[in-house]
C-alpha cells in the first residue's frame, strides 16, 4: 500500500513537471484519491481518431507498479482492441506482459500507439475488427471517423 | 529438424546422452519384477520365461532424488562444455526444452543469435560508475550502490522492488522460469542467483519445485507419471520398438505415447477411438449394465464382488451360474466344445444361449447390441481387475503374514502367490483390451476373428484357472490350523498356472500386435506354430523364439500329424473327429 502510495506520488510530481513535454497525453489525479486517475489523449494524426481527444479512466490497484493498472476508455470510441460499450482495451501491457517499470504515462502513450495500430485478430470490438479482417479499411476508417466526430470532438467543431 | 533432431537425428550427440543415461538406470531401484523370478525359478524350469518377463527396458523411472541430479548433471555438462556459468547453463537448457544436444547445436552454430534470443547478455547496456546513488527503475526512488540490484544488462532497481517484481512473478506460475529484466525494451535474462537472493524462502522452493517440473515436462523424453498422488516421473528412449507401456513404481502401468493406462495389445489410435466411444455412449450404458444383476434362478438381486466369473447365489437358491451370460456354470466345461465359450459373442448369438425372443436376436446384429457386448465385457474386466488389486493389496497385507504362521513357510517362499496376483491383475488388463480389439476386429475377417475368439476363449479360461486357484483354492490353507501337507502341491499348481498363463498372455499380446498376420491363409499359420513348437522343444525354447506363436496351451493341442486344423477356424482338432469342435464345420 505505501509503496504503490509512494510511487504513484513519484508519477505525479513527474507528471507535473513534464506536462508541457508530452502535449498529446494530460494525465490528472483524482483530488481525494490518488489511486483513480483520468487522462486526456488525443487522437493520432493520419488515423480516423484525429482531432478527438479521448478520456481515459484509470483505477490503480494497491499492489501497483506490480500489478498493472485498470484502464478503459469513457469516450465513446470504434475500436476493434476497444469494447464499444464498457470502454474496455484489450492491449497485452495491461494483461500478462505489464512490466512494473511501465508508468502511467507510458501507459497513455501505448494506447496512443494502440489506436494508430489496430490489432483486429484479438477484438473486443468485433463489428470493427470483422470490418478491418476483411479488408474494408474505408468502412472501418468511416465509422471510426464519424465516432469521433460524434463523440470526441467538442460540439462547435 | 529443430524440434526432431535430438530424437532421431542426432545420433553422435545421442550416444553421448546414452552414456550419461545408462549410468542411472543401473542404480535406479525399478526392477521390482526380478525378485520375483528369481525365486520362482526355484519351483520352475522355464529357460525361456526371464527373457520374455523383461524385453530390454526402454524407460527409467525417477524419483524426485533421481531428477535433481541428472538435472544437476545437464546443467553442470552445459556448463562445462560452453565454458558459461552454471546459471547461465540453467537458464539456456531451460529454453531449450532441457535438451543438452539442441543447446549445443544451437550455440556453436551462431553463439550471438543464441544470446540475444535467451537474454543473456555479454556487457551491460547501461553503465554506471560506482560512486553516488542511482534510481530504481520501479519506485523512483534514489538509493545507494548496496540497496540496488540489477541484471545482466544494468538497469537498476532497489532490493524491494525486484522482490515484489520477482515475488509476483513466482506466484504467476512457471512463467517465472523466463524472467526478464522489468524494463520492457530489456530482455536481459534473471538467473536463479538473483531468485535465491531476493525472495523468501517460500517463493525460493515454489522456484526450484517450478524448476523441476519444467525438467520433466518440457522435456520430450520424460513425463510424469499420470497416477493420482504419484510423483514419479519416467523417462522413455524411443526408437527400440513400438511397446510404449511403462510401469511405474507406484504399480500404475501406462502407455508413453498417449499417457492412458496400459493397454497392450490394442494400438493408441483405437483405445482413443475406444475411450471416446465409450463416452459417447456411456449415458445408453449406465442403464444398460446396472452394477447389479438378478440371480437366473431366484431373481433376486446379485452384486458381484469376487472376482471370477464363477457365481454361486447365496443359499437356499445356491445357483452357480456365470456372471457374464448368466447361463449355468456346469455349461461352462469341455464338453460345450470349448472350457469357457461365454466369451464368444458370435458362437452365443449361434448358440441362441440367450432364451429371449428370435426378435431379440434379430436386434443382436445392431451396432449397440454389439457395442453393448464387448463394452461390458471390457469394463467387467476392468472391475475385476481393480477386484484383483485390492485382492493383491490384502494379500500382500495381511494374508501372507497369516498364511506364513500357518503353514510354517517364511514370507520370502510364499512369493508365489503375490506374483500370481500380479499375473492375475496384469491379465485383467489386458484381457479387457482385448474386448476393444474385438470390437474393431474388421466383420469380413472371419478368419481372423475367428481365430481371435478362440485365442482369447483360451486366455480367458486359462485366466479364470488361475483366478479360481489363487482365490478359491487358497482358503483352505488360510483358514487350516495347522501346517498342511498339501501345501507343496498347491504351490506347484499356481506357480506352474501362472507361468502357463503369463507365456500364454505374452503370445497373445504379441500375435495381438502383429495383426494375427499369422492367418493369412487357413491353416497355414498352424504348420508355422507347429513347427516352431518342435524347434522350441529341441533347444528348451533357448533360442527358439518365434514371434507370434503360441507355444503353451494352444500348441499342446497340435502334435503333428495327430491333428487336422479346421479350414474354417483354425481350431487343431484331433485326427478322430469327423466335425471341428470349435465351430461344428465337417472336415
Amino acid at each position: 500500500m505505501q509503496a504503490s502510495r509512494a510511487r504513484l506520488f513519484k508519477e505525479y510530481k513527474e507528471v507535473q513537471r513534464e506536462k508541457a513535454v508530452d502535449p498529446d497525453i494530460q494525465l490528472v489525479c483524482d483530488e481525494s484519491n490518488i489511486f483513480k486517475w483520468t487522462a486526456l489523449v488525443k487522437g493520432p494524426s493520419e488515423t480516423p481518431y484525429e482531432g478527438g481527444v479521448f478520456q481515459l479512466a484509470f483505477s490503480v490497484p494497491e499492489q501497483y507498479p506490480l500489478q498493472p493498472p485498470q484502464v478503459r476508455f469513457l469516450t465513446k470510441i470504434f475500436h476493434p482492441n476497444v469494447h464499444f460499450k464498457t470502454g474496455e482495451i484489450c492491449l497485452d501491457i495491461l494483461k500478462n506482459a505489464w512490466s512494473p517499470a511501465w508508468t502511467l504515462q507510458s501507459v497513455c502513450r501505448a494506447i496512443i500507439a494502440l489506436m494508430a495500430h489496430p490489432e483486429p485478430d484479438s477484438p473486443l470490438n468485433c463489428d470493427s475488427g470483422n470490418l478491418l479482417r476483411s479488408g474494408d479499411v474505408r468502412g472501418y476508417q468511416s465509422m471510426a471517423r464519424m465516432y469521433t466526430r460524434l463523440a470526441a470532438m467538442s460540439k462547435k467543431g | 529438424m529443430e524440434s526432431e533432431d535430438d530424437m532421431h537425428d542426432a545420433n553422435d550427440v545421442e550416444s553421448l546422452d546414452d552414456d550419461f543415461y545408462s549410468g542411472g538406470t543401473d542404480d535406479a531401484p525399478l526392477d521390482y519384477y526380478s525378485d520375483y523370478d528369481d525365486d520362482a525359478d526355484d519351483y520352475f524350469e522355464d529357460a525361456d520365461r526371464i527373457e520374455s518377463r523383461r524385453p530390454e527396458q526402454n524407460f527409467t523411472i525417477l524419483k524426485e532424488s533421481d531428477i535433481q541430479q541428472r538435472q544437476e548433471e545437464d546443467i553442470t555438462r552445459v556448463a562445462t562444455v560452453l565454458s558459461i556459468s552454471r546459471v547461465l547453463a540453467s537458464i539456456l537448457l531451460r529454453h531449450y526444452n532441457w535438451s543438452v544436444s539442441r543447446v549445443h547445436d544451437a550455440w556453436f552454430a551462431d553463439e550471438d543469435r543464441v544470446r540475444n534470443a535467451v537474454g543473456l547478455l555479454e556487457k551491460p547496456i547501461v553503465q554506471h560508475d560506482n560512486t553516488g546513488e542511482l534510481t530504481c527503475g520501479i519506485c523512483f526512488e534514489n538509493y545507494p550502490r548496496a540497496r540496488i540490484e540489477m541484471a545482466s544488462c544494468g538497469h537498476p532497481y532497489c532490493i524491494t522492488c525486484w522482490e515484489g517484481y520477482i515475488s509476483t512473478s513466482i506466484n504467476d506460475g512457471p512463467g517465472c522460469l523466463m524472467l526478464r529484466c522489468p524494463d520492457p525494451s530489456c530482455g536481459a535474462a534473471v538467473g536463479q542467483d538473483m531468485i535465491n537472493l531476493l525472495t523468501s524462502d517460500e517463493d525460493r522452493q515454489k522456484y526450484t519445485r517450478y524448476l523441476l517440473r519444467s525438467y520433466i515436462e518440457d522435456n520430450k523424453k520424460s513425463k510424469w507419471c499420470p497416477a493420482p498422488g504419484c510423483e514419479y516421473a519416467v523417462t522413455f528412449d524411443a526408437g527400440s520398438g513400438g511397446n510404449y507401456d511403462v510401469s511405474c513404481l507406484c504399480s500404475y502401468s501406462f502407455c508413453w505415447n498417449c499417457t492412458e493406462e496400459a493397454h497392450r495389445p490394442v494400438d493408441c489410435g483405437t483405445v482413443a477411438k475406444w475411450i471416446m466411444k465409450n463416452s459417447a455412449e456411456s449415458e445408453n450404458m449406465n442403464w444398460i449394465l446396472a452394477n447389479s444383476k438378478p440371480c437366473p434362478k431366484c431373481k433376486r438381486p446379485i452384486e458381484k464382488n469376487q472376482g471370477c466369473m464363477h457365481m454361486t447365489c447365496t443359499p437356499p437358491c445356491k445357483y452357480e451360474f456365470c456372471w457374464l451370460c448368466l447361463g449355468v456354470w456346469s455349461d461352462h466345461g469341455e464338453r460345450t466344445g470349448g472350457f469357457y465359450a461365454c466369451n464368444r459373442y458370435e458362437t452365443a448369438k449361434q448358440e441362441g444361449v440367450y432364451d429371449d425372443t428370435e426378435r431379440r436376436r434379430e436386434m443382436a446384429k445392431n451396432s449397440l447390441e454389439r457395442y453393448t457386448h464387448y463394452y461390458e465385457r471390457w469394463a467387467s474386466n476392468q472391475s475385476s481387475r481393480q477386484k484383483a488389486l485390492a485382492d493383491l493389496q490384502q494379500m500382500q497385507n495381511v494374508h501372507i503374514e497369516k498364511l506364513s504362521d500357518i503353514q510354517c513357510q517364511p514370507e520370502s517362499q510364499l512369493k508365489f502367490i503375490t506374483e500370481a496376483w500380479l499375473q492375475i491383475v496384469e491379465c485383467r488388463r489386458v484381457l479387457k483390451w482385448t474386448y476393444a480389439y474385438g470390437f474393431y476386429l474388421q466383420e469380413h475377417e472371419h478368419a481372423k476373428k475367428q481365430f481371435f475368439e478362440y485365442l482369447q476363449g483360451e486366455a480367458e479360461s486359462g485366466l479364470e484357472r488361475l483366478h479360481q486357484c489363487a482365490e478359491k483354492e487358497l482358503q483352505p490353507f488360510l483358514c487350516a490350523d495347522d501346517p498342511s501337507r498339501e501345501f507343496n502341491d498347491f504351490r506347484t499348481k499356481l506357480a506352474g498356472l501362472t507361468s502357463v498363463t503369463r507365456n500364454y498372455f505374452e503370445n497373445l499380446v504379441r500375435a495381438l500386435e502383429n495383426g494375427l498376420c499369422d492367418v493369412d491363409s487357413n491353416g497355414a499359420s498352424l504348420s508355422r506354430a507347429t513347427s516352431s513348437k518342435s524347434a522350441a522343444g529341441s533347444s528348451k525354447g533357448r533360442s527358439g523364439r518365434v514371434k507370434g506363436t503360441f507355444r503353451t496351451s494352444m500348441s499342446s493341442r497340435m502334435n503333428d500329424d495327430s491333428h487336422w486344423c479346421c479350414e474354417h477356424c483354425t481350431y487343431a482338432n484331433v485326427k478322430s473327429a469327423t466335425t471341428c469342435q470349435m465351430c461344428y464345420q465337417r472336415r
